[in-house]
């Protein structure tokens, strides 16, 4: 059965001409990449279903608590303070991507991005199960509303609903922990309306989306896939037609034919309604369907796989292929400049975080021949354990003594303390303004964090030259 | 790469301008993408009139005024909560879970200048802040006077404004602390009103 519509790469296919949507209804396909794909895209479901799960360090593995302002990566604890880092955990994903697609194309689109996981391995499945493979779900589409295709219908969405309130669920579940979601979902929506509706908002936008919306996302809306054609090159890694190989196109045996049996079925297999017969187009997601069906027609047909492959424009044009490619060595010396500066970041968060500003009032204050400055210290603990602290103060000039860090200082887990300053030094001995050190150690935990202060006071002789 | 279709029927509808050698196709967009465009535009439409022709909704000063209200609400609503006057200062400092919370505050924030004491430079000579315990009292003879002078400080004499700092509760308590070294009743002075120089 040819696809109904012959896909051409001056329009897209799920357009109608009216601007209406032509429905696509890929038939079932099996082979290797078919299989190396659902299991890739099980194990990926099964990371973002766990990962909330996995205590590290007595947190979820992956914790965004935003109402605390503590954002909790493998045990890796940062603060609100520490924000800047995403700058290079974003940029360095994205150049980490330039890369991959570089080397490998939509891998990431066909492979990993949870569109197609979700669409092709849970509600593509479903579908699968309720209607049947892609030639009866088209004529169940066009058949007319009866007993039997409302039934299929309601267990369809039914269980589209069910899984879309289960991946809304564990999204959340990543910004409140699991107890918290237990908690409101046993709980009345009453007491927590704003998760409530954020839940419902977004079962709705999932359910939209994986069942009607689908490959619109990608072709329309996905800013990557529009990226592509700067990303990639003659020599990047894409699934291609080898045209010198199967054109003329013909059925099997036929004189001076090219492989290509004119079959179509890389067509009816295709998620986004394309013919990659026609070349590199925008709307591949990569997922090497039609590689697998047409290496199974080659079996069929006694020919070697591969007239349908994951290869270069280069490769398929018989071209010499090369992988290392200038685009590379700049895309990776940006990646490295961001891990390096992400890895120096990361190492450099001290779990306690010491600031010190100047009390409010004058700069100095002159009493009974004592110049006096006066600071107010702030310690926040980042960790869930409680910290020792002791301050600890380097570099007076002599005469000049310290009031304040007498005691070492409790600072509860995840906590702040306040604690005042004092620097005095005796007019005797005062020779102008001088800058010291404050010091936070608290040895248990390895902490060790120091700050310069100035110390202020009357302009002496020498003091401004 | 094979050809694409040479007589497809848009062939006739390309747009007629041509940058760097492109040509557009004049396709009809998605009719779900053209839906959201036209409810953006009733969206629009339906904003502007409630905002901008009807005034009905509030605009950016009047809601700014609307929470500036509340935070003073809420400020008020603090200060009345806690009766802040001399006799609720000294039942305060009668309680033990306050003197108690109190001691904490002054002992992380008060210390260096008044001394763990509160004897300050009755103890020490060179301490820098003065004794909390004696029965002169150098800004204002009451409780309440008290509890002011922490909040705004005495800046040129160097004890710091803790009001944005420490905030009303743990000044109250601070202050009850201070005050459970005292009886109320006692014969307190206020400085000011010594002559000069009876010290």
């Amino acid at each position: 059965m040819p696809p109904a519509h012959h896909p051409n790469r001056d329009t897209v296919t799920t357009i109608r001409e009216d601007g209406s949507r032509r429905f696509l209804y890929p038939a079932d396909v099996r082979g290797r990449f078919s299989l190396a794909r659902r299991i890739s895209a099980l194990l990926l479901i099964a990371v973002y279903a766990l990962l909330p799960w996995i205590p590290v360090g007595g947190y979820p593995a992956v914790f965004l608590d935003v109402a605390a302002r503590r954002f909790h990566l493998f045990g890796l604890t940062l603060a609100a303070q520490d924000i800047w880092l995403l700058f290079f955990l974003i940029t360095g994903l994205g150049f980490l991507l330039f890369i991959v697609t570089a080397l490998f194309g939509r891998l990431w689109c066909g492979w990993a991005c949870p569109q197609t996981v979700f669409l092709d391995h849970v509600y593509r499945r479903i579908e699968r199960w309720v209607e049947g493979d892609g030639v009866q779900r088209r004529t169940l589409a066009d058949a007319p509303w009866g007993p039997g295709k409302i039934a299929r219908a309601a267990v369809k969405h039914a269980a589209y609903i069910v899984v879309s309130l289960g991946i809304a669920h564990l999204f959340l579940a990543y910004y409140v922990s699991i107890p918290a979601l237990w908690a409101m979902m046993t709980g009345a929506p009453g007491r927590h309306w704003a998760a409530f509706v954020f839940i419902a908002l977004a079962t709705g936008v999932v359910y939209f989306n994986f069942a009607w919306f689908r490959e619109q996302l990608c072709i329309i809306i996905c800013p990557y896939g529009r990226l592509q054609s700067v990303l990639t090159d003659d020599h990047t890694l894409i699934i291609g037609y080898d045209a010198a190989r199967g054109e003329p196109r013909g059925p099997a045996g036929a004189h001076a034919a090219g492989d290509c049996i004119a079959c179509d079925r890389c067509v009816r297999v295709c998620p986004t309604g394309i013919d990659i017969r026609q070349g590199l187009q925008m709307e591949c997601i990569g997922c090497a369907a039609c590689v697998d069906a047409c290496d199974e027609v080659m079996a069929h047909t006694g020919r070697p796989p591969g007239l349908v492959r994951y290869d270069s424009l280069a490769g398929l044009a018989r071209k010499p292929k090369r992988i290392w490619r200038p685009r590379l060595a700049i895309y990776s010396v940006l990646l490295l400049f961001g891990a390096t500066a992400a890895t120096w970041g990361v190492l450099s968060i001290h779990p306690v975080l010491l600031t010190a500003i100047r009390l409010t009032g004058a700069p100095y204050y002159l009493d009974q021949g004592i110049v006096r400055n006066q600071y107010l210290v702030r310690l926040v603990n980042k960790q869930n354990s409680p910290a020792t602290v002791r301050l600890d103060v380097s570099g007076l000039r002599p005469g000049a003594s310290a009031r304040g860090v007498e005691d070492a200082i409790e600072v509860p887990p995840m906590g702040e303390e306040l604690r005042p300053l004092i620097i005095e030094q005796s007019r005797s001995t005062y020779q102008g303004p001088f800058a010291f050190r404050v010091h936070a150690a608290d040895p248990a935990e390895g902490v060790d964090v120091g700050l310069s202060l100035e110390f202020l006071g009357p302009a002496t002789a020498g003091s401004y030259p | 790469m094979t050809d694409p279709k040479k007589t497809h029927p848009s062939d006739t509808d390309i747009r007629p301008h041509t940058f760097d050698g492109i040509q557009e196709f004049n396709h009809r967009l998605p009719n779900w993408w053209l839906f959201t465009l036209y409810g953006a535009v009733v969206f629009w439409l339906c904003y502007w009139s409630y905002y901008q022709w009807f005034h009905e909704g509030p605009d950016d000063r009047h809601r700014i005024q609307a929470e500036l209200v509340q935070v003073e609400a809420a400020k008020l609503a603090a200060m009345a909560s806690s009766h802040l006057d001399n006799a609720s200062l000294w039942a305060m400092s009668r309680n033990p879970v306050i003197v108690a919370s109190g001691r904490k505050t002054f002992e992380a924030n008060c210390t260096p200048c008044h001394l763990a004491s509160l004897r300050g430079r009755s103890e020490n000579k060179l301490a820098i802040g003065p004794d909390l315990t004696v029965r002169i009292w150098i800004h204002g003879g009451h409780p309440i006077d008290l509890y002011h002078t922490v909040t705004q400080g005495v800046p040129a004499k160097g004890m710091p404004t803790w009001g944005p700092i420490l905030g009303p509760r743990r000044i109250t308590e601070a202050v009850a602390y201070v005050l459970s070294h005292h009886q109320e009743g006692e014969p307190i002075i206020d400085a000011a009103t010594l002559p000069p120089g009876s010290k």
